[in-house]
């Protein structure tokens, strides 16, 4: 061999290696970028501890890229979410409402785990066993697993142990009945001067909590509320239904233990804080957020039964959007599973006050710890027991808001119980009809 | 002379190179000039209107069949959140409207003079102009928070109890519309300054002598050569009322139970949360066909005005 | 007598003008008061002051990457639109052409058919021209000004002719005419225009809240709404208020020191 063709051969001896390993080294080097949509649906710095987790997750993972969204509420979050898979550029992941899931699955808007947890070894019924098992009927449609429960609530009672005692009631015994509760609120109302300086009780009743709420009291009073396997049916017109919303109509127009109007959720905390107002319905969610900013002394409680003790679940799971490709999804699959690992569950239920979804969370001496410390963040994990499906049918947000148009108008004594009944089944109905005609009362030829 | 001149040389430059002097059309200047704006004028402004009314006119049914007809018009018209909307808008639309233009006006005539005062009175009125609606519904999701809010905090100093300004069906359009009222009231009196400012001053000195008193003066002098004025500044009133619903959005989301739901909003919610197309361009049309009509009566007076002023 | 009832309407005027600002006094103390102070309603407040709700603010939300999608769709939008209406502007303002009224008319109208109303159709033809969920397709329908093409009618009516003839007989090009004569002659016209532009533009929400879904093309408005009015802000006044300060100081800082010239270009811009 001539010295053109050696030096030629050896060139081309490291030049071809060089090459390959560089291109590996790029292609290594070029990390599958993913977004994650995620809610903020209570108080709490929120957004930022879930920026600071995607920055550890970062910078845990070479391969993957996440890019954390706030999207605002979980109604907020839906729509963001629905507008960029019809435009053809889904996220990697979403952090959705629980209640949302079994519309994509209709809208076929997501893809099912199933899959992905067999190719890594496993089946999807075991895979959802690790979660308890009041999340699975959100989380499971179809018998096929579409979402992962990331986060989840209960509503809570928390009352002011101060004005409990001032009132002539023990804090150690909080109202555990229908009647106790309206007893208690009467006791804990103080009027002077023809102003009520301190309600009895306050509950958000803007959009989607007002729903939440709703749907605990009247599954509490023995009800469904909505059918639990078919998204075309609710039972708003129901007795159960009307002794709920008759409740709401008593407290707040006979009674006058809680303020007429919509409050929202920042009103309720305020009163609250200010102790304006004895005790609030929210969400655990908000329990970290509660304890670090009122100064007096509160405990919380399970919601007040009245046939049953009933509390609906809250809350979000992780999603897999149509429309990715595999690659994104073994990204958005690396990111869920750390996300809903044992030990970062457990940390953001503590920072949070949402219960974590993972069973083995709460095996983890830190969350031993802190439920030992702090004994509220166990009442909701304890209510689990009273657990019962969130509302979630064929277009839900529509479905819900006809029963909290009707609730709002209770509380402002614009209609009573049973017409807000009537009203919001028709419009139900209606809004439900074009899936039921597709399903249920299918044209048999 | 000069347009002959500068379209002969569009012209003769347009043809320099032709070997054969060829004369372009008589049109192409104008066409060239107005070319570009026409483009995006059809594009973003005549095709949609045609696109919205055919899409008005497609009934969807449940996984994408769809039909021609006037369903969707049936559907709206039987709507109680449309009829609730409409109904809304038209007390919006007077509540924002009346107030603004009233204290504009009044406004304007209190500050017509340049003085130090007056010129930080104005800027103090007009600054609402220069922030975005959400800026003001952030600020007055604070302001109208019951208990704790600002409103709240310094009637009670009054006496007076927590009123849940946004939370009360009864008042939470009140609620809105006088955030709106704060915001365009600045607006709007910068063109009543400027009208009034072409009042001429030896007119009213005459009628003064005369004996005429400031309300007379108002009545018979200045509002009629305002004239104008209020033909340019109604129909702008009017589709701000029709188009300012950014504080819907964020603060109220068209409750409490429809209480603050708009035309447009209810645009929004049916295009964006329930996917309903046919629904939302039916809409669209209705509101688009009201609001071209009552602005044609506030043009009429446009026009008499413009030939009033040339 | 006189003088009282104008002491009277002066007092009236100022207290009707310290209403008016109220809301931007406590937007200025309450985002200097940190953390959760029990009366965040005070606009007389004791202090602690401090600047940590900016930093919180600032933290929170994307602004740096919300002013640069801003500042690049309003400068976007005036830069096309300054070119459309002047072109238009000139051609009805000295040409005369067939179909003149139609064409004036057309443009009349689109007064007041706003994106804003037309929404729906809007966004799909934006989907179709593959504009959706980017800056480009916030800017696009604006780029034709019918606003803007009155008042640069206006404008160049108001140029006397003898200019034109006069650089014409000299011997000016095309091209020279506009640079040298009518540009700068229509420059209180454009000037003008593009105040109002900008404001406008800047202010937008309910157009780019639809037309885009990615939060790498957000826009201030849009940002600010998702920041304030979720309930990550909570009861933490002191940081949407903030928030809202950064996103209303750049306008309200060039409206206090240029303010003859924006209140002139408003003014302006609505005489006929």
């Amino acid at each position: 061999m001539n010295s053109i063709t050696r030096r030629t051969a050896l060139g081309a001896a490291i030049a071809v290696p060089a090459a390959a390993a560089l291109a590996r080294a790029a292609q290594a080097a070029a990390p599958t970028e993913i977004e994650l949509f995620f809610p903020v649906p209570v108080q709490g710095m929120l957004a930022n501890k879930m920026k600071e987790l995607i920055d550890r997750f970062n910078s845990g993972h070479e391969g993957v890229k996440v890019t954390a969204v706030y999207t605002g509420s979980y109604d907020d979050t839906n729509l963001k979410t629905r507008a960029a898979i019809k435009a053809g550029k889904p996220p990697g992941a979403v952090i959705m409402s629980a209640n949302f899931v079994r519309e994509y699955v209709i809208n076929d808007e997501v893809e099912p785990f199933d899959p992905i947890i067999e190719k890594a070894g496993g089946t999807a019924a075991a895979y959802i066993d690790a979660f308890w098992p009041a999340l699975k009927p959100n989380a499971v449609i179809d018998g096929k697993v579409f979402g992962i429960p990331f986060q989840n609530s209960t509503p809570l009672l928390y009352y002011n142990v101060e004005a409990f005692t001032e009132a002539g009631l023990n804090p150690d015994r909080p109202p555990a009945s229908w009647s106790e509760w309206i007893t208690a609120a009467k006791a804990l109302t103080k009027v002077s001067g023809g102003q009520t300086e301190r309600w009895g009780l306050m509950f958000p009743a803007t959009y989607d909590y007002c729903g939440w709420i709703t749907s605990g009291l009247v599954m509490a009073n023995g009800g469904q509320y909505f059918n639990h396997d078919y998204g075309g049916e609710v039972f708003y017109d129901a007795p159960s239904t009307l002794g709920a919303l008759t409740l709401v109509d008593k407290m707040v127009n006979q009674f006058k233990v809680i303020p007429p109007g919509v409050s929202d959720a920042n009103a309720c905390t305020s009163a609250f804080f200010a102790g304006r107002t004895a005790m609030m319905v929210l969400s655990t969610g908000s329990l970290s957020f509660v304890r670090d900013n009122m100064k007096l002394a509160y405990k919380v409680a399970f919601l007040p039964r009245s046939v049953r003790n009933a509390v609906p679940i809250g809350g979000a799971s992780l999603i897999l959007p149509k429309g990715n490709t595999p690659e994104r999804q073994a990204a958005a699959w690396t990111l869920i599973t750390w996300l809903t690992s044992p030990e970062i569950a457990g940390e953001w239920s503590r920072f949070t006050g949402y219960f974590a979804p993972r069973k083995a969370a709460y095996d983890l001496p830190e969350m031993k710890k802190y439920l030992d410390d702090h004994p509220d963040a166990k009442v909701a994990l304890d209510q689990l027991r009273y657990a019962v499906p969130w509302f979630d049918t064929y277009n839900t947000v529509a479905v819900r808001k006809a029963m909290e148009d009707q609730v709002q108008a209770i509380l402002s004594a614009k209609v009573t119980p049973a017409e807000a009944i009537a009203t919001a089944q028709k419009r139900a109905d209606g809004l439900l009809r074009p899936y039921v005609e597709q399903t249920a009362l299918k044209s048999l030829g | 002379m000069a347009t002959a001149l500068i379209v002969e040389r569009l012209r003769s430059g347009l043809s320099a190179d032709r070997a054969v002097k060829l004369s372009p059309p008589r049109w192409l200047p104008a066409a060239v000039l107005l070319g570009p704006s026409l483009a995006f004028l059809a594009a973003f402004t005549y095709w949609p209107v045609i696109r919205v009314v055919a899409g008005s006119l497609i009934v969807g049914r449940f996984a994408g069949q769809t039909t021609v007809g006037f369903g969707n018009y049936q559907r709206l018209f039987a709507d109680p959140h449309f009829s609730r909307a409409a109904w809304n808008n038209l007390a919006y639309a007077g509540g924002t409207i009346g107030p603004s233009l009233v204290l504009a006006l009044g406004l304007a005539l209190a500050l017509r003079e340049t003085t130090r005062l007056t010129g930080i009175l104005r800027t103090l009125v007009v600054m609402p102009l220069l922030i975005p609606l959400v800026a003001a519904a952030a600020l007055f999701s604070f302001i109208l928070l019951p208990g704790d809010g600002l409103l709240d905090f310094y009637l009670h100093r009054l006496g007076l109890g927590m009123v849940n300004w946004l939370g009360d069906p009864d008042l939470a359009l009140g609620s809105v519309t006088a955030i709106t009222v704060w915001k365009n009231t600045g607006y709007y009196m910068l063109f009543f300054l400027a009208g009034l400012a072409g009042v001429p001053q030896d007119l009213l000195d005459a009628a003064k002598i005369d004996g005429a008193g400031a309300m007379r003066r108002l009545r018979s002098i200045t509002l009629p050569l305002l004239g104008p004025t209020f033909g340019f500044v109604v129909p702008i009133a009017l589709l701000n009322a029709l188009t300012q619903v950014d504080h819907v959005v964020t603060m109220t989301q068209g409750g409490p139970s429809d209480a603050t739901n708009l035309l447009l909003y209810y645009i929004y919610q049916q295009a964006a949360q329930n996917d309903d197309f046919g629904l939302a361009s039916a809409a669209t049309v209705i509101s688009v066909a009201a609001l071209l009509s009552l602005s044609l009566i506030s043009f009429r007076t446009l026009e008499r005005g413009i030939h009033y002023e040339s | 007598m006189k003088a009282e009832w104008r002491l009277v309407r002066l007092l009236g005027v100022s207290a009707a003008a310290l209403l008016w600002v109220v809301p931007f006094a406590w937007m200025a103390v309450a985002s200097l008061r940190p953390g959760v102070p029990t009366d965040i309603a005070s606009l007389t407040p004791a202090g602690p002051f401090g600047l940590d709700n900016f930093a919180m603010a600032w933290k929170s939300g994307d602004f740096p990457l919300w002013y640069l999608n801003t500042l690049a769709m309003c400068g976007g939008i005036l830069a096309v639109q300054l070119v459309t209406i002047s072109m238009a502007g000139y051609a009805f303002a000295r040409l005369r052409f067939r179909g003149q009224e139609l064409l004036f008319a057309a443009f009349l109208l689109q007064l007041l058919l706003i994106p804003p109303l037309l929404i729906v159709p809007n966004l799909a033809i934006l989907v179709s021209l593959h504009l959706y969920d980017s800056l480009l397709g916030i800017m696009a329908p604006y780029f034709a000004s019918a606003f803007g093409v009155f008042l640069m009618r206006q404008t160049f009516r108001a140029i006397p002719r003898d200019y034109e003839e006069a650089a014409m007989l000299e011997g000016a090009s095309v091209a020279v005419l506009i640079r040298h004569v009518l540009l700068p002659l229509a420059r209180p016209g454009l000037v003008a225009f593009a105040i109002v532009s900008l404001t406008a533009h800047w202010n937008e929400f309910l157009w780019p809240l639809m037309a885009v879904s990615s939060p790498r093309n957000q826009v201030l408005t849009v940002g600010l709404a998702t920041f304030a009015s979720g309930a990550e802000a909570g009861s933490a006044w002191g940081i949407v208020a903030a928030g809202t300060f950064m996103v209303a100081a750049p306008l309200l800082l060039m409206f206090l020191l240029f303010q003859r010239r924006f209140v002139s270009s408003f003014v302006f811009s609505g005489i006929k």
